[in-house]
């Protein structure tokens, strides 16, 4: 009864704009118990109590109007502390991107090592010969298309590298990419390894069989990574290596990655256009140069969009990390992801810095922004 | 019980007594019927009612307030059974000196009527957060039936450009140089795969979503037969091994290409059956995909407290995938393709169907990219949350059993 009466009064007091002040006031004992024994207390009492009350009430107003205006002198607004601002949200952490590096360098190594053991696999054009393939029906071979999928390679490639090194973050999503480079060329090594492919076409001209001439083996190993894996090197002379299209995967996420880490608005969509382009010509022309099968390039795409938007999924929400509902932590490299990711809170913002550090005056960000809290929060 | 208006003061006072306001007894000693119906808020704020009264009075004026409507309502009901009108005022009449008050029980007797309110039901999709609509269900298992007929007739016709065995052998596989061929191996991966699908058939109709989750079982299963179809066709893979015995090819005898079709859906396209003859169908492998699937989906919808039976399902389904590279009858490459593409796109569907988050497009989701985001929306949308593992008879086994519980006071007073 006393907290109603209380309440009422707060919000007749119109003097301070309806300020509610939400503190443990209420809670002074009253003094006078009615000592009835009856189920409504202060009711069935005389007169006398009536009085009491009064003087009560007048002084718990007096104290509650004290201790509002006390509070009143120290705040023009409110200054709610979250807990989180203490912890940056997206920390550099570079030390991460070097063991993501170490590890696509460690796979990139190891699928050449494969492709050598491979080779010795593959049977010869004579006794297996090219298996049936309904792009192969349809289109002739042209020899001049694999050189426009490298080329096209080396362009999405160096575009994204640019790219990658006007990005604010771009240890972290360094890491991603070394991640998921290392992660796709792991899964190519296991498809290349178990069934070897007939070679596509009567036109490769595969290497001789080294077998068991182990310096011969470490010297085409060499050779194949100094060159890139291109054949436009010249360092691409092994074959076996059919299931799945290395060439598909780095076209695939090279664009994936362009697209993700870059503005939407209306400029940028045209960058986002001639990258596709590129992409998908790309991959067109190694079916047309009859290098691969056309269930190569299909396989490749899939495995290197689906594991792509995977990681993405689960790196942006934040709320799936600790789900006990999410089956995206049921694949083998979730350990691996909580590593890498554990400390990035938020989805990474699509922000461009200089490589070298510059006053920020000097560039306009040309990704939308909210500048002003941008401003603020980096102060 | 009487009119109010008709009340006198000791009935006043039976009543504040009854309603739990004895404290204003002795203020209301002269107030009757009437009188109590007229009392508003200004009488609470003189004296003497200024000084029994708590909250200004309210609390007793809501009272008279229900207390008028009732009696209205009595009045109205009484004025409807003219029969039974006068005599039930009469006993009320009687009943009223005569009786006192004890710890609430109406004095008259009479039990409050209960009032029918009529709400409009809201439609399926509001009541629950997990509708049945077996229409969607329906449309996904046309769907999975269209998959799998695609799937046999794209199998026909890649049968016919499988290169014969001679002319293309065996490719080389490092399972296939570890282990040598059995041959029963094959029959023990079909009886597993029957007795998984019968499993999961048994504990789906014992579900109680049974809608929804066959409906998501068709969906997914429909779709991976269809991503089989693509990679079946563009690329042709030889035969496995030599043992296989494939159909002499039919060039383009369409009825005899048609009749081996219809066998083949027949037969479920097992070779234990008879209907699985055709060659060319290894990139990647259905039996894997329905090994690995309807294990999924048991383990996802089984009772926790069995713990033994999706592991014996584990089980079952390793062993049958381990015999069918056993058997010989399918490159390692197929096997683990299919293993692959089942699990992400189980695990996919499911993630997205569990996170409300996740069924909208946004820049934060990229599962949105996907081609099938869209027939997912449509069969997922009303969904709203975890489907739990709940389980129910199925209708016809619910009609028969008398377990029932009833409440009998409700369900009477309804006749």
């Amino acid at each position: 009864m006393a907290a109603s009466y209380l309440l009422d009064e707060r919000e007749d007091d119109g003097t301070n704009g309806g300020y509610h002040v939400m503190v443990t006031v209420e809670e002074r004992p009253r003094p006078h118990a009615t000592p009835t024994g009856q189920s409504r207390p202060s009711m069935a009492t005389p007169s006398g109590d009536q009085v009491d009350n009064k003087s009560d009430t007048s002084k718990s107003r007096r104290f509650v109007r004290g201790f509002r205006k006390a509070l009143r002198k120290n705040q023009d607004y409110t200054r709610i502390i979250g807990s989180k601002s203490s912890v940056p949200q997206l920390p550099s952490e570079w030390w991460k991107t070097g063991i993501a590096f170490i590890w696509a360098g460690f796979n990139l190594v190891l699928t050449t090592v494969m492709i050598t053991i491979v080779h010795e696999r593959v049977p010869d054009k004579s006794v297996s010969p090219p298996l049936p393939d309904k792009f192969f029906d349809y289109v002739p071979r042209m020899e001049w298309a694999f050189s426009i999928t490298e080329v096209n390679g080396m362009i999405l490639v160096a575009l994204w590298f640019i790219q990658w090194l006007c990005l604010k973050h771009r240890a972290i999503v360094g890491r991603r990419f070394f991640f998921l480079q290392g992660m796709l060329y792991l899964y190519r090594m296991v498809t290349m390894y178990i069934t070897t492919l007939p070679v596509p076409s009567m036109h490769m001209d595969c290497a001789p069989k080294l077998y068991g001439d182990s310096q011969g083996k470490i010297k085409r190993v060499l050779q194949l990574v100094s060159g890139g894996g291109l054949s436009i090197t010249g360092s691409h002379l092994m074959c076996g290596d059919f299931l799945y299209s290395g060439h598909t995967v780095m076209l695939t996420l090279t664009f994936l990655f362009i697209q993700e880490y870059s503005p939407r608005s209306w400029p940028w969509c045209c960058y986002h256009l001639i990258c596709w382009l590129l992409s998908f010509v790309g991959v067109v022309c190694i079916l047309m140069a009859h290098e691969h099968y056309s269930v190569d390039v299909v396989v490749a795409y899939f495995i290197t969009s689906n594991l792509f938007y995977w990681y993405h999924t689960m790196a942006n929400n934040q709320d799936l990390r600790g789900s006990p509902h999410n089956y995206l932590n049921r694949t083998w490299w979730s350990l691996a992801f909580n590593f890498l990711e554990k400390n990035v809170k938020t989805p990474v913002p699509c922000t461009f810095a200089w490589p070298l550090s510059l006053p920020s005056v000097c560039f306009k960000n040309p990704c939308e922004s909210y500048s002003i809290v941008q401003s603020a929060r980096d102060e | 019980m009487k009119e109010v208006r008709l009340w006198t003061a000791s009935d006043v006072s039976d009543w504040l007594t009854d309603e739990g306001l004895q404290e204003y007894t002795d203020a209301f000693q002269d107030v009757d019927g009437p009188a109590l119906l007229r009392l508003s808020e200004e009488d609470f704020k003189a004296s003497p009612l200024s000084l029994v009264t708590g909250d200004s009075g309210r609390h007793l004026l809501e009272r008279i307030k229900t207390l008028l409507l009732t009696s209205h309502m009595k009045a109205h009901k009484n004025n409807n059974n003219n029969e039974n009108g006068h005599t039930v005022i009469a006993l009320a009449n009687g009943s009223v000196s005569n009786g006192k008050i004890h710890n609430g029980i109406p004095k008259n007797g009479l039990h409050p009527e209960p009032v029918r309110i009529l709400i409009p039901q809201p439609p399926e999709q509001e009541r629950t957060p997990y509708p049945t609509e077996w229409f969607k269900t329906g449309v996904a298992f046309l769907y999975a039936l269209f998959c799998f007929l695609t799937t046999t007739v794209v199998i026909s016709v890649v049968h016919e450009r499988v290169p014969p065995k001679e002319e293309s052998p065996p490719l080389p596989d490092k399972f296939f140089d570890l282990f040598d061929r059995v041959e029963w191996a094959f029959s023990i991966c079909e009886i597993n795969g029957m007795l998984l699908v019968g499993l999961w058939f048994m504990q789906w109709l014992l579900l109680k979503h049974r809608s929804i989750i066959g409906r998501r079982f068709f969906f997914i299963v429909g779709t991976l037969y269809l991503y089989r179809c693509m990679t079946m066709y563009v690329t042709t893979l030889p035969v496995p091994g030599m043992h296989f015995k494939c159909s002499p090819k039919i060039f383009g005898d369409w009825e005899a290409q048609s009749r081996r079709v219809m066998k083949m859906m027949a037969g479920g396209g097992l070779s234990i059956t008879g209907s699985h003859s055709l060659c060319g169908d290894y990139l990647y492998s259905g039996h894997t995909v329905m090994l690995t699937l309807t294990y999924l989906f048991i383990k996802e919808y089984s009772p926790r407290r069995f713990w033994w039976y999706p592991w014996i399902c584990w089980c079952l389904s390793a062993v049958g995938i381990f015999c069918i590279l056993l058997a010989h009858d399918h490159y390692t490459i197929d096997v683990l393709l299919a293993y692959f593409i089942t699990t992400r796109l189980f695990w996919w569907y499911h993630t997205m169907a569990n996170q409300q988050a996740l069924k909208e497009i946004s820049t934060g989701n990229l599962f949105s990219r996907v081609w099938w985001f869209y027939p997912f929306q449509y069969f997922e949308s009303n969904v709203r949350g975890i489907v739990p593992r709940n389980y129910q008879l199925p209708f016809l086994f619910r009609t028969v059993t008398c377990t029932r519980v009833k409440y009998s006071k409700l369900d009477s007073r309804e006749s």
